[in-house]
């Protein structure tokens, strides 16, 4: 098991984020997280990384034990990238820039290095020409694709994705998808919050539908999708692929 | 004839403004050290302020916005007197160092307010962005927030620093001699009001307008991609 989580819970005053979640998910598995706005998929995502700090419960990522202390915080983000909905590129730096800096903070590798690694990176996901480029110089589409290529620059075994497309325009999010797809298809552990149901139909091996902050039904993906058992993952199922 | 006294009285006029500038000139100098050694101190003191009001600790929060609240709400010239006559006596500090203490200190408290306000105004998106890349607490803010904080934060400081520059006359009434000291100097040896004060305001407004210049630079160099109005 790359990652497990066991009974790991999450509140905000009132709110319960999480409410005592448990899965787990293998080395090279992609797997779909949906369910409604609120139910704690992204909360979910952040506690993985020690960016929340969950009330309870345990996290265990590759081997290593989430827990209070900041070297295993730091363990943990050194094997999990992460993709936001809003992208979240540095504005100030150019997409070299971007790509650059982690890896020369983080990965203490030199100028030249991280440099030959990033375009080979840009390469990958079709922007070399841009790499002189500022963010705000670039579509939506193009901005994720340099954002997923900023996170495999530092190496990750695993791959969040929270709601990556959910902030394009139609017409960008195949480009989007077609990288991750690549990515799936070389075998990176993926766990991906998405409502592209084709995307999840072709790439990913499970669905985890969450609401209210719990894990409500999981399981293979044509599973869940042609047979859901849960009546809230039906009446979900049947908003998102009308 | 008329055109003649016209003439001398110019250039009679512009021989006492020349004598004016001539006795300013050597104070000059010390009006700018004070106002660099003091706002420079001012933005160590101010940038660490800032970011202990930002503190998760609550301990530290609360002695930063203490030490904002009472700095700001004591006028400057109260300040100087009380580090110059009280706690000067005690430390045995100088005119100059007093002074500089004292607009440190004062600036720093504004300065402080400026830069958290800089700080939290960049998205938290940022900061998840950067941690989730395996970015220390440090790091994050050295090389995504602070670049990017630059951009806010610096026209409101160079505002301050203009005006510290003004503010540095004060310390005149302690008797450090830069340029308003000498102006008094000057007006008590040789009792024209008018024209000594209208050099020392055309001094003060020419360094202020210097700094302008400066200020409008620094603003293009730190202009980050995609804010702004377009162009
Ligand atoms: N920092 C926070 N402070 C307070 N409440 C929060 C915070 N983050 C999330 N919440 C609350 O926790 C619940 C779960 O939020 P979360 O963002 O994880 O949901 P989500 O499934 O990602 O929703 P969406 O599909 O809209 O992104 C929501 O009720 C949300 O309002
Ligand atoms: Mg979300």
């Amino acid at each position: 098991m790359i990652i497990q989580t066991k009974e790991i819970s999450k509140r905000f005053g009132e709110i319960i984020a999480l409410d005592a979640v448990n899965f787990e998910i293998e080395a090279g598995e992609v797997v779909v997280i949906i369910g409604p706005s609120g139910s704690g998929k992204s909360t979910l995502l952040r506690c993985l990384n020690g960016l929340e700090k969950t009330d309870s419960g345990e996290i265990v990522i590759d081997g290593i034990k989430l827990d209070k202390d900041k070297s295993s915080i730091h363990k943990v983000r050194e094997e999990l990238g992460m993709v936001f909905q809003e992208f979240n590129l540095f504005p100030h730096l150019s997409v070299l820039g971007n790509l650059c800096l982690a890896q020369e903070a983080v990965r203490k590798r030199s100028k030249p290095d991280s440099e030959k690694i990033s375009l080979e990176l840009l390469k990958k996901v079709g922007l070399l020409d841009k790499k002189n480029s500022f963010p705000n110089q670039l579509s939506g589409g193009q901005q994720q694709r340099v954002a997923i290529a900023r996170a495999l620059a530092m190496n990750p075994r695993i791959m969040l994705f929270d709601e990556p497309t959910s902030a394009l325009d139609p017409e960008m999010i195949g480009e989007v998808l077609e990288v991750m797809k690549n990515l799936a298809k070389e075998g990176m552990t993926m766990l991906v919050v998405t409502h592209e149901i084709g995307f999840a139909r072709e790439v990913a091996k499970r669905i985890i539908f969450m609401d209210q902050g719990k894990i409500i039904e999981e399981g293979k993906t044509e599973d869940i999708l042609n047979s859901p058992q849960n009546p809230r993952t039906i009446a979900f199922l049947s908003k998102v692929l009308k | 004839m008329f055109l003649r006294e016209i003439i001398n009285w110019i250039s009679f006029q512009l021989h006492i403004l020349k004598n004016i500038l001539i006795f300013l000139a050597p104070a000059i100098p010390m009006t700018i050290k004070l106002t660099l050694v003091a706002f420079a101190l001012a933005l160590i003191l101010g940038l660490l302020i800032g970011l202990a009001r930002l503190s998760q600790r609550g301990l530290i929060k609360a002695l930063s916005k203490i030490y904002v609240d009472v700095l700001r709400g004591i006028p400057l010239l109260v300040q100087i007197f009380f580090i110059y006559f009280g706690l000067g006596k005690i430390l045995n500090l100088d005119r100059f160092l007093a002074g500089v203490i004292a607009i440190a200190v004062c600036y720093s408290a504004y300065l402080a307010e400026i830069i958290r306000a800089g700080i939290q105004a960049i998205h938290k998106g940022q900061y998840q962005a950067a941690l989730s890349l395996g970015m220390t607490p440090y790091q994050t803010m050295r090389y995504v927030i602070l670049p990017q904080s630059l951009r806010i934060i610096v026209p409101p400081v160079a505002n301050e620093f203009i005006a510290s520059l003004k503010d540095s006359s004060l310390v005149s009434i302690i008797g450090l001699r830069e340029l308003t000291r000498a102006g008094r100097e000057y007006y008590s040896q040789y009792f024209v009001d008018f024209q000594t004060w209208l050099v020392v305001g055309i001094i003060y407004l020419v360094m202020t307008l210097s700094l302008s210049r400066l200020v409008a630079h620094l603003e293009k160099k730190y202009k980050v991609h995609g804010y702004g109005i377009p162009h």
